[in-house]
């Protein structure tokens, strides 16, 4: 872990714990006579919080004194090694993936999420990939909606009429 | 002894009547099913079935809920240990050990551990239902919140020394997930905590989210970007296929004992139940195991304690239903609701009165856990041949899994949200080396303790001390305390050892 990550990440923990705590105030106005709070317990909790990131800390501190590359080779594994492109764009599918999907519906955001995650995972072959993006996405159509009844999203406007046109093709709708 | 041998059989005979038997089986089938999809849990399973039940005589009928219970407990650790994705929050224990277990190869093994363990604990707590369960449940009157509150903090403290490298952030971890469980509205007063205007976090953050984004999205994530921090065995795809291992259970017969009587003990107290069973037990195997270094690494003797415990817990929560016609847990209580539309009322005169039924349901319960054996192992036959499946097409599907487990909670995209929230933080704290563990027993302890504690301090006037002047109680902080300071005490003893050596 980078020197400055070490200091500053149990610090922001300290510091979240601290605002938090303030958050709490007024939590307990609605207590009944000597009873408790609702504010008591998650002020134990960050207080616990806070103390442990500041013992974090220190014992940060105290490891990154001697000898910074001994440190880096005995502790975390960091973001060394990692193909930091590939991350990016694995949490930028994912993270379309979730947010097109109330627009454009479940069936058509999880054919091309499959199809975009597995390129970046490593498969090459285009058949394979579009084989496993339409049955895949298909099955669990079958599984999900026609056999759990989980009301998945069909998406806004013509992207609604589509999954419906699609639902009642599989005989699902 | 000879009357309760005599109902048993009678039990037994009707179990074994061709509707019966077949409901034990779809029960089974559907319980381990549902159970090894993450966000359809085992009480969604005993709940769907419900309805299916009111057609149905009250024998069969609960048998088939039965069956869901026992599959469904056991389930979940299918997927945990081939793809990190624990199916329930009780099966998370057997996903630490079970998942490194099968990245080192040992998969086959790792499955049937958790089959054979699983099918241990639950047929030696029905053994015990048939024959222990009007003392039993006596006993687990006494206990109070007082000592729910401690049993919690047991659980709670094990989490100390399950972070290898460092208590501090062993502690940060346990503390944040704490904190996660105090988001949403207050259950005693109604009060909105950190929700900050957001609508979704009124409801609080369900710990499925917290569980599916962690394990299951942190590892494809881990394993995509090139470089996992765990490297895998050559072959372990090839070897996925489970094998009953009988004897290998003989030198982890101390884990599989302590697990099932721990399971059995904790399940019998109201509103403990299969997750607090399963912490419980493996905090307490970590404790005594010579090997304490290991958990975490893939430790037969961890999974073995928490998986025999989760299925142990089942007896356990049955006796206080049958017994008190107390339910002691989600699951125990629409199996109450299937008593009660079929007219039969559980409580102390239930032995009594409908002996027959009643040893109809321990004798399917027995039965149900030996048929478990092969049913389980058909069911991760099955599952294990995904394992087959190149890493890219996996690796995908799980990503979309997570999001309809997660969907499928509440029908919210917020959830969903969440999972994937959390799944890019799970694999920072990978790499970074902030241990997990602790943050899913916080998020999923850390509400059941405030309940209690608040429900303690009401009933005992804000009077502290009843933690420490009741026996079992006293006796279960007391070792918790024990835990968090004894590695403490170790270090300082090894620091003053070299200074006087020198």
């Amino acid at each position: 872990m980078p020197a400055l990550a070490r200091v500053v990440a149990p610090l922001a923990g300290v510091i979240v714990a601290v605002a938090l705590f303030a958050a709490t105030r007024g939590l307990d106005d609605v207590a009944r006579g000597e009873q408790l709070g609702p504010g008591f317990w998650p002020r134990l909790v960050l207080i616990g919080l806070g103390l442990a990131s500041a013992a974090k800390l220190v014992e940060n501190l105290r490891r990154a004194a001697p000898n910074d590359h001994a440190v880096a080779r005995a502790g975390a594994a960091g973001l060394g090694g990692v193909r930091r492109g590939t991350l990016l764009l694995a949490i930028a599918t994912i993270v379309l993936y979730v947010a097109l999907t109330p627009w454009l519906g479940f069936p058509l955001v999880t054919v091309g999420f499959v199809a975009a995650f597995m390129m970046l995972a490593g498969a090459r072959s285009p058949v394979a990939i579009g084989v496993a993006a339409v049955l895949g996405t298909v099955g669990l159509l079958y599984v999900f909606v026609k056999l759990v009844y989980l009301p998945l999203p069909k998406g806004d406007g013509v992207f609604e009429t589509m999954t419906l046109a699609l639902y009642r093709g599989l005989g699902i709708f | 002894m000879g009357e309760i041998l005599g109902n048993l059989a009678t039990g037994f005979v009707n179990a074994v009547q061709p509707l019966n038997f077949l409901m034990i089986v779809v029960g089974l089938a559907i319980g381990i099913i549902a159970g090894a999809l993450p966000g359809i849990t085992m009480l969604n399973s005993i709940v769907l079935v419900l309805p299916f039940t009111y057609l149905m005589g009250i024998v069969p009928a609960l048998l088939l809920m039965i069956g869901v219970y026992c599959g469904g407990v056991f389930g979940g650790s299918i997927t945990g240990i081939l793809f990190n994705i624990p199916g329930d929050p009780m099966n998370v224990p057997t996903t630490w050990e079970g998942y490194r277990m099968s990245r080192q190869g040992h998969t086959q093994y790792a499955l049937g551990l958790a089959i054979m363990s699983s099918a241990f604990g639950g047929l030696v707590s029905a053994l015990f239902l048939a024959f222990f369960a009007p003392p039993f449940a006596r006993f687990a009157l006494s206990f109070s919140t007082v000592e729910f509150f401690s049993v919690v903090v047991f659980g709670l403290a094990s989490v100390s020394v399950l972070g290898q490298s460092s208590m501090a952030a062993a502690l940060v971890s346990l503390f944040s997930g704490m904190f996660l469980g105090t988001i949403g509205t207050e259950a005693q007063y109604g009060v909105e905590r950190f929700a900050f205007g957001i609508p979704f976090l009124k409801t609080g953050v369900d710990f499925v989210t917290v569980l599916i984004g962690l394990f299951a999205i942190g590892e494809v994530l881990d394993q995509i970007v090139g470089t996992s921090s765990e490297p895998a065995a050559e072959t372990p795809r090839a070897r996925a296929v489970p094998r009953l291992p009988l004897l290998a259970l003989w030198p982890l017969r101390g884990p599989l004992a302590r697990g099932t009587a721990v399971g059995i003990a904790v399940g019998g107290l109201a509103g403990a139940g299969a997750t607090v069973s399963s912490f419980v037990s493996y905090g307490l195997e970590k404790q005594i195991s010579r090997t304490p270094e290991l958990f975490g690494t893939g430790h037969a003797g961890g999974l073995v304690a928490s998986e025999s415990s989760v299925n142990g817990s089942t007896g356990g929560a049955m006796i206080h239903l049958l017994t008190l016609g107390i339910p002691g847990s989600a699951a125990t209580a629409v199996m109450m609701g299937a008593f009660l539309l079929h007219g039969i009322q559980p409580g102390p005169l239930l032995f009594t009165r409908q002996t027959a039924e009643v040893y109809t349901i321990v004798a399917g319960m027995i039965l149900a856990n030996v048929v478990m054996i092969g049913l389980g192992f058909l069911a991760a036959l099955s599952f294990a041949m995904l394992m087959k499946v190149p890493p890219p097409i996996l690796n995908t599907f799980i990503v979309v899994f997570c999001f309809l487990g997660a969907f499928a909670l509440r029908n919210d995209l917020a959830d969903v949200w969440l999972t994937m929230l959390f799944g890019v933080l799970g694999f920072f704290m990978r790499r970074y080396d902030l241990p997990i563990p602790p943050l899913v027993m916080g998020i999923i302890l850390g509400p059941m303790a405030e309940q209690y504690f608040l429900t303690s301090m009401v009933a005992h006037a804000n009077d502290v001390s009843v933690f420490v002047t009741r026996p079992v109680s006293a006796a279960l902080l007391a070792i918790s305390v024990v835990i968090v300071l004894w590695p403490v005490v170790k270090r300082l003893c090894q620091r003053s050892r070299p200074a006087s050596a020198t």
